[in-house]
């Protein structure tokens, strides 16, 4: 048996659910990591809008404004997550 | 007197199908689920335990968060700053019946690092239930762990071996280490 795709489970996962925060949170990373951090950072927004607590989604909008060069709206981002997450 | 409180966030570490899920279902509920369900995203289970502080040896209550996140390397370093961030301790988790788990307790370990820092690591070879189908001897554990500070042990999720034990010996482990 293996484990099967992370894109087959969050289709899945959004298939019974499209506000399902683990898969939207997988889904964001699985945009970023495909070039679209833009996309990533969009989903993200909309998962911490159904979970502003959701565990390590500031942290990882903190790195994706890094990445796009807005280090105001990482650091904000930061605050929250140490906020959030400790 | 009351105890005093102690929060520790402690990480799973491991590849896919590990049991990670497993060893934190069976340590914080008592239960066990032979139907494997990949964790997707980033699973939080709270659990408080009495503990002595190694250092103090006063009664501590500590009350331990433990992340799941998934077994999926590809978005390990993506996602390092998000699972890690303020991590005290990990348990690394590999797979008696699939040798390859064992090795790659060190990438899962590099990429902890950068976030957390050198933070203390307990090993477990889970799924020890499997002795027939085992393709790592105690030997091979032995050598690769203490040649890398970690101590280690082995359990089984699905009987329960060793697992209390697994995660109070991490524990134990970084309270040790709290500055």
């Amino acid at each position: 048996m293996r484990r099967p795709e992370t894109s087959v489970l969050v289709n899945e996962a959004l298939r019974r659910n499209g506000d399902d925060p683990d898969a939207l949170f997988v889904l964001a990373a699985l945009r970023v990591q495909d070039g679209h951090p833009e996309e990533g950072l969009k989903i993200l927004d909309h998962v911490l809008v159904i979970d502003p607590d959701y565990p390590g989604a500031w942290f990882f909008k903190e790195k994706i404004h890094r990445m796009r060069g807005e280090a105001w709206a990482a650091d904000s981002a930061r605050r929250q997550g140490e906020a959030v997450d400790g | 007197m009351t105890a005093d409180v102690v929060k520790l966030k402690v990480c799973m570490a491991g590849e896919a199908m590990v049991g990670k899920t497993s060893l934190i279902r069976r340590y914080v509920l008592q239960e066990y689920d032979d139907r494997y369900t990949a964790t997707l995203g980033t699973k939080i289970t709270k659990k408080v335990l009495a503990a002595k502080d190694p250092k103090t040896g006063r009664d501590v209550s500590v009350s331990l968060i433990l992340w799941d996140i998934m077994g999926t390397p590809t978005l390990r370093d993506l996602l390092k700053e998000a699972y890690y961030h303020g991590a005290q301790g990990v348990l690394g988790v590999a797979d008696l019946t699939r040798k390859e788990t064992l090795r790659e307790l060190d990438a899962w370990y590099r990429s902890i690092q950068t976030v957390a820092g050198p933070i203390p690591t307990y090993v477990v070879v889970n799924k020890a239930d499997l002795v027939d189908e085992a393709a790592l001897d105690e030997a091979t554990v032995k050598t690769f762990c203490e040649g890398r500070g970690w101590p280690w042990s082995s359990t089984s999720a699905k009987t329960g071996k060793g697992v209390e034990e697994a995660f109070v010996a991490l524990v134990q482990g970084v309270l040790a280490a709290q500055g």
